[in-house]
């Protein structure tokens, strides 16, 4: 439903669907160690364990043997200054087993971080350094155009 | 270099273990001498490594592998409501999964991004999925409401009306469906807290109403002392556009008053 406003439950057909669900899962690195068949997932706090199920199932084609959710407390932060005290979101965290066919164990994204990064500093360096090029030729010069001369 | 032992040296690294790397840069060194077989072999006798296992379905949550570490990825606009208009329900409801999908992955890599004290590159893409998502859901709507209105001579919306709270604010009240009607159900007559009253509400509202007030009537006072200082410094100014920016001042009254009149001396016609 696009209006988001959901019919109460009754028995029989046709079942109630969802045709544009607007919950959110994030694939989150987790901070114990786990099974190779087990994923955590931060998600929505208002889904299920059914909803999650069907939301990977259906979604995203990954076969679910078993989901167990918990809601982590956001954290109170009391401000030095002022005294008052912030909190941040709840968070509902999934834990999602899959077969045991199936692995998956979380990537590094950042392993040529240092690589690309050093790339990078050379290419600026080059430039900057054709420029103090270019401004000592013209020194003489002021104001001349980049073409002026080869 | 042959591509086993590129592989061989990314796994290095990501195991990171300082005897296993010594080994093999001095494999590199002399690399001539051994074939990518004998590397492959080297590699299986007991050298415990842990490769990240990639799930094909579960990497849809990750950007693409040549995104990663990267400064800048550039893409293009949201959805524009008008272009959605034109699209059917099932390439709208396709669309909808694709965004759905869209938005996890770059929550997945934000989230990452920031454990890791990384700079999340172009975080306007969430913003960019966030607009489409709610244009293709109005677009939904209309034809939502076009279809019930045709059909059944109302929108189809939540039906909601305005109510007062505890407080004695007004605020929407939306409504939704019970099993049991209204006069039976008595839970629900004593959860919603629609009455008001009480010493201490009715001194809240006097202040709040006062304060209200206040900021209506320093509003007008502003609008008219403005107009008068316009009217001071600038005697031949259009009245029209004066008007037509302060609708609620009365200027043709103002003009009258002395206060709208310069320092100096008005020319007397001869």
């Amino acid at each position: 439903m696009s209006t988001r406003w959901y019919p109460i439950y009754q028995r029989g057909n046709p079942q109630l669907r969802v045709f544009l669900p607007n919950f959110w899962m994030k694939l989150v690195r987790p901070t114990e160690e786990q099974p190779a068949n087990v994923v955590t997932f931060a998600v929505s706090t208002e889904m299920t364990k059914h909803d999650v199920k069907n939301y990977l199932e259906k979604i995203y084609k990954l076969p679910v043997v078993d989901v167990r959710t918990r809601i982590a407390l956001g954290e109170t932060k009391r401000d030095q200054t002022y005294g008052y005290v912030t909190k941040k979101d709840d968070v509902k965290y999934a834990y999602v087993t899959m077969p045991k066919t199936e692995a998956f164990t979380f990537p590094d994204i950042f392993v040529n971080k240092a690589e690309k990064q050093e790339k990078e500093e050379k290419s600026l360096d080059e430039s900057k350094a054709g420029f103090r090029r270019f401004l000592d030729r013209n020194k003489k010069r002021p104001g001349t155009p980049g073409w002026y001369s080869i | 270099m042959s591509s086993t032992l590129i592989k061989c040296l990314n796994i290095a690294k990501t195991v990171g273990r300082v005897t296993f790397k010594n080994f093999l840069t001095a494999s590199q060194n002399q690399l001539p001498s051994l074939s990518p077989a004998a590397v492959g072999g080297l590699l299986k006798c007991g050298v415990h490594t842990t490769a990240p296992v990639r799930n094909e379905r579960l990497m849809e949550f990750f950007d693409d592998p040549k995104h990663w570490s990267e400064n800048e990825v550039k893409v293009g606009r949201a959805w524009k409501a008008d272009e959605l208009r034109i699209k059917s329900n099932k390439e709208l409801h396709q669309l909808w999964y694709i965004l759905l999908k869209e938005r996890n992955m770059l929550l997945t890599m934000e989230h990452e991004c920031n454990d890791k004290m990384e700079i999340f590159p172009n975080p306007e893409r969430i913003d960019k999925v966030k607009i489409s998502m709610e244009n293709l859901e109005t677009v939904v709507r209309e034809r939502n409401k076009a279809y019930h209105l045709l059909e059944t001579g109302e929108t189809g919306e939540r039906p909601q009306r305005q109510v007062n709270n505890a407080f004695g604010l007004r605020c929407t009240y939306k409504s939704c469906e019970h099993v049991l009607p209204p006069f039976m159900n008595t839970k629900w007559i004593k959860s919603r807290n629609l009455a008001y009253g009480g010493r201490a509400v009715h001194k809240f509202l006097l202040k709040y109403r006062e304060k209200l007030y206040n900021a209506k009537r320093k509003a007008k006072n502003r609008a008219r002392n403005e107009v008068m200082m316009i009217l001071r410094r600038n005697p031949n100014f259009d009245l029209e556009l004066l008007k037509r920016k302060y609708a609620d001042v009365d200027i043709d009254k103002l003009r009258r008053t002395d206060k709208t009149r310069g320092h100096f001396v008005p020319k007397v016609d001869a």
